[in-house]
């Protein structure tokens, strides 16, 4: 069931705080988190987290499109096996 | 690129498992070599289902023979793969390349490449050290040569963010006007 509208969407406190401060200061980090339930809000646009799935921290580029989801849906639990031969990877 | 599979009828058709970023690319790239040094020809001719012609252009002809054919792999050599563009690699040609720290030692050797929609990482590791995962952006990864098989890090600041996960969030509806 959907989360109701008038609540707004749901983030611990102490992401924002980070995110602010990273912002500012400007340099190349990584943000740690282990807080896969907060959504992706517009200030994290341009930030990258380190998203723990129980094993490791994967770094999540934030962009626009992400916005409105879960940190935890871009930090896969599951072991993935399958990428494509010639699949590129294109530096950001 | 692909593997062949289970026979498909009495004529010499075979499921092929296409490992191509568009499936029905994999008749692209010309003849294909399988792991025993053959090499095939591959025409569609369904979904999944193809028909193999050997170097001489015979078509595998009866179900016996391409059960023979079963859990062949079939490559293609790396320059029939078109040129990436610039700031593109291929997954394949970044993994096992060796990884320096610039202005220090060596890090490790790239062990996967990871892709889940937010940017591609890095996984890096060698033997006796703890596996690395770093973004790939320009920033972490200033200098990418593949020709040299070289690759140049610079390691992102770390930082920790915790919080007691027990605790009730908060919204943030005043910072973003609510969800839409």
């Amino acid at each position: 069931m959907a989360r109701s509208v008038w609540k707004g969407p749901f983030v611990d406190g102490y992401l924002l705080n980070k995110a602010d401060a990273s912002r500012a200061s400007g340099r190349n980090e990584v943000i740690k988190i282990w807080s896969r339930r907060s959504t992706i809000l517009p200030q994290f646009v341009g930030l990258t987290f380190g998203v723990y799935n129980g094993h490791k921290f994967l770094p999540v580029q934030v962009s626009e499109n992400m916005v409105g989801h879960k940190f935890g849906e871009f930090s896969p639990t599951r072991t993935f096996t399958g990428h494509s031969s010639d699949k590129k990877a294109k530096r950001g | 690129m692909g593997v062949v599979g289970r026979p498909h009828g009495v004529r010499g058709l075979v499921r092929v498992h296409s490992y191509a970023a568009v499936p029905e690319d994999l008749t692209a790239y010309g003849t294909l070599t399988d792991d025993r040094g053959q090499a095939w020809t591959l025409r569609w001719r369904g979904d999944g289902i193809a028909e193999l012609r050997d170097a001489a252009g015979q078509a595998v002809a009866s179900r016996e023979a391409a059960q023979a054919l079963v859990n062949r792999r079939l490559y293609i050599p790396r320059a029939s793969l078109p040129e990436p563009d610039q700031d593109e690699f291929y997954f394949a040609d970044l993994i096992g390349l060796p990884v320096h720290e610039q202005g220090g030692g060596v890090l490790g050797r790239v062990l996967v490449v990871h892709d889940y929609g937010a940017g591609v990482s890095l996984e890096i590791g060698g033997e006796g050290r703890a596996p690395l995962i770093l973004a790939f952006t320009q920033a972490c990864f200033p200098v990418i040569d593949i020709a040299a098989g070289r690759i140049e890090a610079v390691l992102p600041d770390e930082v920790e963010v915790q919080g007691d996960l027990s605790a009730e969030g908060e919204h943030a509806s005043s910072a973003v006007g609510g969800a839409s």
